[in-house]
């Protein structure tokens, strides 16, 4: 008895593992990747920051999309984004990432899980630190992401508005959580582009800074 | 020709199988400097992580260790309280260099992990805290406005994973309540990282617990009156003392029974390497059983022999050892990433700490191993007579 007294103090005082790093894993990949892909059969994990694929270059085209600076203290140059490859035996086919993004009560992560060009086929909130949680997780706003690629994101400068994807807040006071899941997902995708896709959205976001001169 | 490059060239005329028994040594090596070298680390990063605690006696309710578990697992109560007399007696004593209360309280977060739930872990702390913990410092930010503030300062991990710089707010649910982040401190590389430390009073009173202590944290002036202190608040109902000397020992008790198993298997690899060297000079003494009668009948004496066999182990060993020692070096790494996943808890820091001692150790090991390995083929070489060796080669 004495021992395990000892023992579980100890531990219920080590909880150090309650905190995961910066990066935003899944908390289950195998589980996760099968949920998402019923059909795959394995995925390959890869770790890439900004830094070793382009350093303060990169990410300053990466803000140029997003349309604002990344966070100086959480979105750093040495953040290690983790992208699973999904497999169906030996072919790709498609893709599952999550980034973590500043919410308005607490860290969010988001998880995008895409088909080969980057479109959405599923988005969830991995985590969520809101009192409005309930309303975000629901089926019925993160099913309108579905279907949505960059290209409909580019033309969303947050946080001016959601003009470019007609997505309502479901929440009744919770704005700012809504418009830090659009960044969220926005920067989910750039990254996808940038560090997968290869960059198939340079274009794209020509014309779209050209239609937002315009207006 | 001298003998050491005679047994080198006899090595080499079979690289296959003497690289072999040379990747055997390595391994065998490898996973003894791996494993001493993890019990070396496992021991320091113990004592580091209970140092960094930063009180030598903790005091805490009598209760069922299960229980209390059970309900920190769970969210919500934890430990069985102490009244805030308990602290108010204790503080009188002389003994005493620096003493401070804590409350600490786990919400259960329903919406971490998928939705699967997960824990926010809360500690409600005096200032004393920081007395007792100096290396805690600011990385932004400061100590709270008032004792009943309701504002939060993170911990470095708790503020990165929920992403938060001074000035944001916190969301606690369970309680519906919003915090105000004040202050995040530096990594310090323990428990404390993953903590949201509030005033204790705020703690008391967002979770309900007024006058409630679920530890003191106790640093004495003279280390010598441990026992005699402890011994003391023993005789108080209600309260249980834990040495952090007491803790370390037990882990070191619990981790002792592993210990055996993998000092086993680190046995069992060198034993299964001797005999793989043993086998291999074997096998080439019998297959140069004529060669080695030749050089007898042309005038090597038996000692001659003997060396030749002796040196051809001691080599093996010895390219075994080095090749180990950069294998253990290369795959610490590996290992402790694979220590972390299993084993619950693991202490901070380097795991896996392997010293030039340890290095030099290992390596004149594998040369002894050598030494020993090599003296029953290079006896038997050595007591072959010329003609009948010649004769029985044929």
């Amino acid at each position: 008895m004495r021992t395990l007294i000892l023992l579980l103090t100890f531990v219920l005082l080590s909880v150090n593992n309650a905190f995961a790093a910066v990066g935003c894993d899944l908390s289950d990949p195998d589980r996760d990747v099968k949920r998402l892909f019923p059909e795959s059969t394995g995925y390959k994990t890869e770790y890439v920051t900004i830094e070793e694929r382009g350093g303060q270059e990169l990410a300053g085209q990466i803000e140029a999309k997003l349309g604002e600076a990344l966070d100086s203290f959480y979105e750093t140059l040495d953040v290690p984004y983790a992208f699973y490859r999904v497999l169906k035996g030996k072919e790709v086919v498609g893709y599952v990432h999550g980034v973590n993004q500043k919410g308005q009560y607490g860290g969010m992560q988001l998880i995008l899980a895409t088909d080969l060009h980057g479109k959405i086929l599923e988005f969830y909130y991995q985590k969520i630190s809101s009192p409005e949680a309930k309303q975000f997780r629901d089926k019925n706003f993160t099913r309108n992401f579905t279907g949505l690629t960059l290209e409909d994101f580019l033309a969303l400068t947050i946080p001016k508005g959601s003009q470019g994807v007609e997505i309502q807040d479901p929440s009744e006071n919770s704005q700012k959580d809504f418009l830090a899941t659009l960044r969220g997902v926005k920067k989910n995708l750039i990254l996808l582009d940038e560090f997968v896709l290869g960059n198939n959205s340079s274009s794209v976001l020509q014309e779209g800074g050209n239609n937002n001169a315009d207006n | 020709m001298n003998l050491v490059s005679l047994s080198y060239k006899n090595l080499i005329r079979k690289k296959i199988r003497t690289g072999l028994t040379v990747g055997g040594v390595a391994i065998a090596v490898s996973v003894l400097v791996s494993l001493m070298g993890f019990d070396k680390g496992y021991q320091r990063g113990l004592k580091s992580d209970i140092d960094k605690m930063g009180y030598q006696l903790l005091v805490t309710a009598k209760g069922c260790p299960y229980e209390a578990a059970t309900l920190m697992l769970q969210g919500g109560g934890g430990l069985r309280y102490m009244e805030q007399e308990v602290y108010s007696k204790i503080i009188q004593d002389s003994r005493i260099d620096k003493v401070t209360p804590q409350l600490v309280h786990t919400v259960a977060d329903p919406d971490k992990n998928d939705g699967q739930g997960g824990m926010m872990l809360f500690m409600g702390i005096h200032p004393s805290l920081l007395e007792l913990k100096p290396w805690m410092e600011y990385k932004m930010g400061g100590w709270f406005s008032s004792e009943t503030a309701l504002e939060v300062i993170m911990g470095y991990e708790a503020a990165e994973l929920e992403q938060r710089v001074v000035g944001d707010q916190i969301y606690v649910p369970g309680i519906d309540q919003v915090l105000t982040v004040v202050g995040i401190f530096k990594r310090t590389g323990t428990q404390d990282d993953g903590i949201i430390f509030v005033p204790i009073q705020t703690a008391r009173d967002l979770f309900k617990l007024d006058n409630k202590l679920t530890g003191i944290g106790i640093k004495l002036k003279q280390i010598d009156d441990l026992v005699d202190f402890q011994e003391d608040l023993y005789n108080e109902p209600g309260i249980q003392v834990i040495s952090m000397a007491q803790v370390q020992g037990t882990i070191y008790n619990l981790i002792s029974s592993a210990r055996v198993m993998t000092n086993s298997i680190a046995l069992i690899a060198v034993v299964i390497a001797v005999i793989g060297v043993i086998n291999t000079i074997l096998m080439s003494v019998f297959e140069r059983t004529k060669e080695i009668g030749v050089m007898r009948a042309l005038g090597a004496s038996r000692l001659d022999i003997f060396k030749i066999i002796w040196f051809e182990t001691v080599m093996i060993c010895f390219i075994g050892g080095i090749f180990g020692n950069i294998l253990a070096f290369l795959g610490g790494h590996l290992v402790e990433q694979l220590v972390r996943g299993v084993i619950p808890y693991v202490p901070s820091g380097q795991l896996i700490y392997i010293t030039a001692p340890l290095v030099f150790s290992s390596f004149l090991g594998a040369v002894a191993m050598g030494l020993m390995a090599g003296i029953y083929p290079a006896i038997w070489a050595s007591s072959l007579r010329p003609v009948e060796a010649v004769r029985g080669s044929e």
